[in-house]
């Protein structure tokens, strides 16, 4: 089962409240360390100091990350989904990274090693690593950056009938890229002088990251491996198609699992191009199968994980590089 | 040889934040001397300074630093900077726009910056304090970069794009006359079309007081009598910060862009004491030999000087040897240049001094005067046979020299040309 259950299990057990007081002068340091945040994060941080309860660290995190984030990013952040990338959409580069980790560090009174925050791409990287590491829980798998080369060497699909070129797999869910050559063959009568990506399509191309989802973000017991042959579609419903997307256009797909029970797993999923929405499918239901595999520990073991490459060059952040120059 | 022309200058001094109110300050002998806050306490036996007005940047979080609205610095870029890194960003966009550059003309591979500054001792010891008391990671990730002495090449250079030779020059109160040098010799050598040269010092607590213990700081506490080089009375430096940029470039640049000049850069020349790591040789030897090799590379005959801004910091022994070494070289009646320390004025600059009095002397060539050498009651007897003005001449100066001396018996010396 993935990470991510673990730690739900983790929240659902009732939290121990042990209410220890904070001494003034460790408030008033606090207060001087989050002056820059909002009084919320502050709210928050003396109330985790107080009880321990983990129930408030992602208003911790939420509001140290915010503080870093310029004036005009921040807005993305008030309802930001776990998916919001810290690079990419926030504008976070290495050093504000690692300012961001110090005040995390100084503020939870924990340390984070260079390896753990190599890991961390998304917000809901950075709220499951720290919930873990609160909770003493083995860290979640980070996202993995997959370039084309990987996922058809993983998928049991493959051109020309492969609708993914790029995807990133967290335990959470996976996300994709495709771009609509325009070459693909069945563009040819779909339709006649119009080619049209067909909505069936779309629908196999979410199937497809859940295929990869599954063989990839699982986390599997100890001697156990999705099995790649095993996995078929099953069902699907709630799919409603809002654009016609042509060649040209570039689908950004997301599943997520919203039930996972042998034989079964069912997500959700979505396309979009740019911000429009082209396919909602409440519902996608894949059966799949396990095989025996030689067991590996380090699966199980994020800190271990951390210190190998998963991907390749391609996957590694810039994080902690700097120094290189100096 | 191509031939070298300044054609822009920004100040953020102790005696003005622009090019006018400094003018106006030197003519007018204003001084920008205070008691300043931070040194008054009883343990503090040194009680004025020359810091630079309309900035507050005493605080060891960026963040909370306020500096003129006409000024924006984004915070990622603030957070790798030292105080007197401000003061060189906003004397950068000074001297950019007095220079009427364009992004196109300076982000290029013909275009380079030299810098000088002593570093941020204040963010320097803020930064091993934390990291002894909170721990080695704990340290801010730019701490390094916003407090070692090349903080301002490193930080001017990144988010100005510059593209050309960049370095930092580390001869204390030398320094930024060394950069101006080497700039000189990139242009003459056709290794840059244009060279950006740059002169910065924090002047706060941690810049200034450790020179109190080796008895180099005025403790007069009449902010009107602290500095007062050439006087017999003088009795140490008074500390200062800020930054000057100066905007060299070739003869073909300033045609090519019909540039306004302040004058011509016509050549430098450098010599050390061999004598002392802190003290000036008391003959001026090097400084002489230094104003010698300036002379003789810009092909000057010392009748033809002018005027000269010297070094004079107002210390006993320092003044004293630069005055025997202008006297063996500008000895013969007919050879008299006018000679002030505009340090009665602005205070010690340091790394920053070299710059910043070399863009007094364009100013003077340019608008025609020779500034007094104020604070003067009664010269020091070695004074004898120098023409040392104690009042502002209007009289513009044809060629004019500016010295500089650092640490280890470093002298330099430049000289400047009305254009034409």
């Amino acid at each position: 089962m993935p990470d991510a259950v673990h730690s739900n299990q983790g929240s659902n057990k009732p939290f121990p409240f042990i209410t220890k007081p904070v001494a003034p002068e460790d408030e008033a340091a606090l207060r001087e360390s989050l002056k820059r945040c909002s009084p919320s994060t502050f709210e928050a941080a003396i109330q985790f100091r107080k009880t321990g309860n983990p129930e408030h660290l992602p208003a911790v995190v939420i509001g140290v990350i915010e503080r870093f984030v310029e004036p005009d990013l921040r807005t993305k952040l008030k309802d930001a989904d776990d998916d919001l990338r810290l690079i990419e959409d926030l504008g976070i580069d290495s050093l504000t990274m690692m300012e961001i980790v110090i005040l995390v560090e100084d503020v939870l009174q924990m340390s984070i090693n260079n390896d753990e925050l190599r890991n961390l791409r998304t917000v809901g990287d950075v709220k499951t690593f720290i919930d873990c590491k609160v909770r003493g829980l083995p860290l979640p798998k980070p996202t993995k950056f997959l370039p084309i080369e990987h996922i058809a060497a993983t998928m049991p699909v493959q051109p020309p009938f492969l609708f993914l070129n790029e995807a990133s797999v967290s335990s959470s869910g996976a996300n994709a890229k495709y771009k609509i050559s325009g070459q693909e063959f069945f563009l040819q009568g779909h339709f006649k002088d119009n080619p049209v990506m067909p909505a069936s399509i779309m629908l196999e191309a979410l199937g497809q990251l859940a295929v990869l989802f599954l063989l990839e973000g699982l986390t599997p017991e100890p001697g156990k491996a999705v099995n790649p042959q095993m996995i078929f579609f099953t069902g699907c419903e709630g799919v409603r198609a809002h654009r016609v997307c042509k060649p040209g256009d570039i689908l950004t797909l997301s599943i997520k699992p919203k039930r996972m029970k042998m034989p079964l797993a069912t997500f959700e999923g979505a396309i979009r191009v740019g911000q429009e929405k082209a396919v909602i499918a409440e519902e996608i239901t894949l059966t799949f199968g396990f095989m025996e595999v030689p067991a590996q520990p380090a699966a199980v073991n994020g800190a271990a994980q951390a210190g190998q490459p998963v991907n390749g060059e391609a996957a590694q952040p810039t994080t902690l590089r700097v120094a290189a120059s100096a | 040889m191509p031939r070298v022309f300044i054609t822009g200058i920004g100040f953020i001094t102790s005696i003005g934040n622009d090019a006018a109110t400094v003018s106006a300050s030197l003519r007018e002998l204003r001084h920008g001397m205070e008691l300043y806050p931070p040194f008054q306490k009883p343990e503090i036996p040194v009680k004025v300074a020359a810091p630079v007005k309309d900035f507050q940047i005493d605080s060891n979080d960026p963040e909370d630093w306020k500096f003129p609205a006409r000024y924006t610095i984004k915070r990622e870029i603030l957070r790798g900077m030292a105080p007197h890194g401000v003061f060189a960003w906003c004397a950068m966009q000074q001297a950019i726009e007095d220079a009427r550059l364009t992004e196109a003309d300076w982000s290029n591979p013909h275009t380079g910056l030299y810098a000088a500054s002593g570093g941020s001792p204040q963010l320097m010891g803020y930064m091993l304090h934390r990291m002894h008391t909170q721990g080695v990671m704990r340290c801010s990730p730019l701490g390094i970069v916003a407090s070692i002495s090349g903080t301002v090449n490193f930080n001017l250079v990144a988010h100005f794009r510059i593209k050309g030779s960049s370095c930092g020059f580390s001869s204390a109160c030398a320094s930024s006359s060394h950069a101006l040098g080497y700039a000189y010799d990139d242009l003459v050598l056709g290794r840059q079309k244009r060279m950006f040269v740059v002169g910065a010092e924090d002047g706060n607590v941690d810049s200034i007081l450790p020179f109190a213990g080796m008895r180099a700081l005025s403790l007069q506490r009449d902010p009107a009598l602290a500095s007062r080089p050439f006087d017999a009375a003088r009795d140490g430096f008074v500390g200062t910060g800020g930054a000057v940029v100066l905007v060299l470039e070739t003869e073909d640049e300033v045609a090519r862009r019909g540039a306004r000049v302040y004058c011509e850069f016509t050549g430098w020349g450098q010599a050390s004491d061999g004598h002392n790591v802190a003290i000036s040789h008391p003959e001026g030897l090097g400084l002489q030999a230094a104003i010698e090799l300036a002379l003789r590379s810009s092909g000057t005959a010392p009748e033809e000087v002018d005027y000269i801004n010297a070094h004079a910091t107002s210390t006993p022994i320092g003044d004293v040897s630069e005055l025997r070494a202008m006297k063996k070289i500008f000895r013969i009646p007919a050879a008299r240049p006018a000679i002030s320390s505009t340090k009665a004025l602005t205070g010690h600059g340091l790394s920053l001094a070299g710059a910043m009095e070399s863009a007094f002397c364009a100013l003077a060539i340019r608008e025609g005067f020779m500034p007094g050498s104020a604070h003067i009651t009664r010269p020091d007897p070695e004074c004898d046979g120098l023409n040392i003005i104690r009042s502002t001449l209007p009289a513009q100066p044809q060629v004019v020299l500016n010295n500089s001396s650092g640490f280890g018996g470093a002298n330099v010396s430049l000289v400047f040309r009305r254009a034409g």
